[in-house]
């Protein structure tokens, strides 16, 4: 799990893989690649390289769709991230509560 | 939201007793998780999660316990993610002002795709509520 969150970061700590995967998330629906590679002046092979990183991190699935490549937006495993972030904000919070607790009756 | 957490804040007691509190084996084990650590620059250490907890232990080494300075790494046993925990501590008049930070959370440079998130009307931050369960995966 914890790996995988690491991928996601990594995948979204270029630019162009932001603005990319924004643009998918935005649209709301699947783009062919040569679209994305349109709309960002990337060269295809460049857009390719970015969509695979993406997809390894499972930000977005693509699908073959006659001779085009599909890409679909998959948000869903960002929650994973607000997750991880959340469950350690919560055990920080809680954890501190604890160690006032313990300096007061100690 | 970003992926460094901090926290601040004041706590009415001396700062050697709160320094105790946050770098001794016994006492970490009482308040904290039970605890095989010693605040010694080098020393690795374990935190063994209870059940409670969601069986996860934590294992990593001490960078720095120089009063009133505690630095150790953070890695959830089962995963190669080095995240790093830094407790500061500063007397406050009677009391203690605590800053703990927890950073390198996925080993993450900038805080700029996170605010990205934000901008997603998507309400996928809405829809966490499931930590525990999260955890134990």
């Amino acid at each position: 799990m914890q790996q995988k969150i690491d991928k996601i970061f990594k995948a979204i700590a270029d630019p162009t893989r932001r603005e990319i995967l924004h643009a998918l998330v935005m649209a709301s629906v699947a783009l062919p690649i040569t679209d994305i590679s349109a709309k960002f002046d990337i060269s295809r092979q460049g857009v390719t390289k970015h969509i695979k990183v993406l997809a390894d991190a499972n930000l977005v699935k693509i699908k073959k769709k006659g001779r085009e490549q599909m890409i679909y937006p998959n948000p869903k495993s960002l929650k994973t991230v607000s997750d991880w972030l959340k469950f350690y904000e919560n055990f920080w919070d809680d954890k501190l509560k604890n160690l006032a607790n313990y300096l007061d009756n100690k | 939201m970003k992926d460094i957490i901090t926290r601040e804040e004041v706590i009415n007691h001396p700062v050697e007793k709160v320094w105790n509190a946050i770098s001794r084996a016994e006492e970490i084990s009482t308040w904290f998780i039970k605890a095989d650590f010693k605040a010694e620059a080098g020393t690795k250490y374990q935190f063994t999660a209870s059940e409670e907890n969601g069986c996860i232990n934590i294992t990593g080494e001490v960078k720095e316990a120089t009063p009133y300075t505690l630095i150790y790494t953070w890695i959830v046993e089962g995963t190669d993610v080095v995240t790093t925990v830094k407790w500061r501590l500063e007397k406050k008049g009677e009391g203690t002002k605590l800053y703990l930070e927890h950073s390198g959370i996925a080993n993450y440079p900038e805080e700029s795709a996170i605010k990205m998130f934000e901008s997603f009307s998507g309400g996928w931050q809405g829809c966490v509520n499931q930590l525990q369960d999260y955890l134990k995966k």
